[in-house]
């Protein structure tokens, strides 16, 4: 079992590395296209793997991850487990700012609501932030992809006085209470 | 014309869809070019029809027109139906041997032997396959031309593809089918599907097939699309994997189009929860069923996108392994 830790290698200049961790591989792929794309003054490198732990034989060519993504649809529940699986092979230092969760589909109709609290609850057990993403347009994907470059430039070090302990711990997704949700519904 | 073959032609008028009308009626050689037109097509169909029966009055048209221009239609249009497909087993030695004319004659003789009151008619498509319709009737009906049986057989194969036919006449053409075609006896081969041709493809293996090898590189070649440098794939040789086991299962490039795969389980209930049906001597029975459009190419996504595990159960894989689409799943295998 090999943890993925964040402060083993060194950083490289004027660069951030994103990982993204989906089990379907078919979101992932065009948040990938969509993120080089966009205009950034950072050389942006990301990631893609369907599960952790990563394959040991990468490990020497790997950079620094500065930010890993678990996206989740939540049409499917094996999305949701198997993001509940990789968590473990992710060492405790990332959850100090460096994950964060996208969530797709959230709103479809199919989707049973006890899901959708389940994801919330893990990740704000895990105190960490929980974006939704729209992954049928070209318009949700960029939104998409601008909200993960702004965490990303925090969590690489490249916004002065800012860092990803700081700004998650802001942004981080919390449960409502059951009133709250009652009131809400 | 009597009342019974002008239900029959009115009938046959129906089921052709409006937009198939002009070709299908053009085909039939009862027909001439100046009748075609003197009809309307513009008109709806019941006054259509009308104008077609009075025509068809004034030609003395019978029975045998009318079941052309049907066999005209379900040749054309093979896909309106249900096919379920028959395997002959057992091939005598003369088998190879039999050719066109002498099967027909000999089906003819065979069946009517059985059943005197029957109506045959077999023609020849252009894709070497011979169509037979059957009109049943017995000692006190004259053959039935609404529900006719239809068979397919490619000569020199061992498949023949039905389409309805019911209990009470499949032994009969069965036993006319294995002494015509001299095999020893024939049995079903648990396919079906309403595409006519994806079946023959699946059964007769006319479809891209990929064998496993330990050199995976024209796939790769294949499937090299130019990625941005920026982006780097962690698990690439896992997805590569994938798709090829996928394709070895079921298949390269455009797959038969084959609608449901059905699963009949007939195995022990395991589950130390509920003891009532654990302990039981009876098997559980259950079914499932698996719908698509085009079900093995869903199925061959499921597996390369990940959805299904790999590699692919015999279950699925059996699918085009076997040739079928029903299973019967007992304790000890398929």
């Amino acid at each position: 079992m090999s943890l993925l830790k964040p402060f083993s290698k060194l950083p490289e200049l004027n660069t951030a590395n994103i990982l993204l961790v989906e089990n379907e591989e078919q979101f992932q792929q065009i948040l990938a296209e969509t993120i080089v794309l966009l205009k950034k003054n950072v050389n942006v490198n990301v990631r893609l793997a369907r599960s952790l732990p990563l394959p040991i034989e990468n490990e020497k060519f790997r950079p620094r991850i500065d930010l890993v993504v678990f996206i989740i649809n939540l049409t499917s529940e094996l999305s949701y487990q198997s993001a509940e699986v990789s968590l473990k092979f992710l060492d405790p230092d990332y959850f100090l700012g460096k994950v964060c969760f996208l969530v797709t589909n959230a709103r479809n109709a199919s989707v049973p609501p006890e899901r959708l609290i389940s994801v919330r609850k893990l990740v704000a057990s895990l105190h960490c932030p929980l974006l939704f993403a729209e992954d049928q347009m070209t318009d949700g994907v960029n939104t998409a992809a601008h909200r993960l470059l702004a965490i990303l430039k925090v969590t690489s070090g490249h916004v002065p006085m800012a860092t990803g302990l700081y700004l998650s711990s802001l942004t981080r997704c919390t449960v409502p209470s059951d009133i709250d949700q009652q009131n809400f519904d | 014309m009597d009342q019974s073959m002008k239900r029959t032609l009115q009938r046959l008028i129906r089921r052709i869809p409006f937009q198939l009308l002009k070709t299908t009626l053009s085909k039939w050689a009862h027909i001439l070019e100046e009748d075609l037109l003197l009809l309307d097509f513009t008109q709806p169909k019941c006054l259509f029809t009308e104008n077609l029966l009075s025509l068809c009055e004034g030609k003395g048209t019978t029975v045998k027109h009318i079941t052309e221009l049907e066999m005209i239609y379900i040749i054309e249009n093979p896909n309106q139906v249900m096919w379920r497909a028959f395997q002959l087993l057992d091939a005598r030695e003369d088998a190879p041997s039999i050719e066109l004319t002498q099967f027909k004659e000999q089906f003819k003789a065979h069946l009517t032997e059985l059943n005197s009151h029957v109506s045959i008619k077999i023609k020849k498509h252009t894709d070497e396959a011979v169509w037979i319709r059957i009109a049943w009737g017995d000692n006190f009906t004259k053959p039935n031309h609404l529900k006719p049986t239809y068979a397919v057989h490619h000569l020199q194969t061992p498949y023949v593809f039905v389409t309805g036919l019911t209990v009470k006449h499949k032994p009969l053409l069965n036993q006319a089918l294995v002494l015509t075609t001299r095999y020893g006896s024939i049995k079903d081969a648990s396919l079906s599907g309403r595409n006519l041709v994806a079946i023959r493809d699946l059964l007769m293996r006319q479809y891209q097939q990929v064998f496993p090898t330990k050199h995976p590189k024209p796939l790769q070649e294949k499937n090299h699309v130019p990625t941005n440098p920026n982006i780097e794939k962690e698990q690439i040789e896992n997805t590569e994997n994938r798709l090829q086991m996928a394709c070895e299962a079921f298949g390269d490039g455009t797959l038969p189009q084959l609608q449901k795969a059905v699963y009949q389980l007939e195995t022990k209930f395991r589950d130390n929860s509920n003891r009532t049906l654990t302990g039981s001597d009876e098997p559980f029975r259950g079914v499932v069923e698996f719908t698509s459009t085009n079900l093995l190419e869903s199925l061959r996504h499921a597996v390369s996108s990940g959805i299904a595990s790999t590699p692919v159960t015999p279950l699925l894989s059996s699918i085009t392994q076997k040739g079928r689409n029903y299973f019967v799943v007992t304790d000890k295998g398929v």
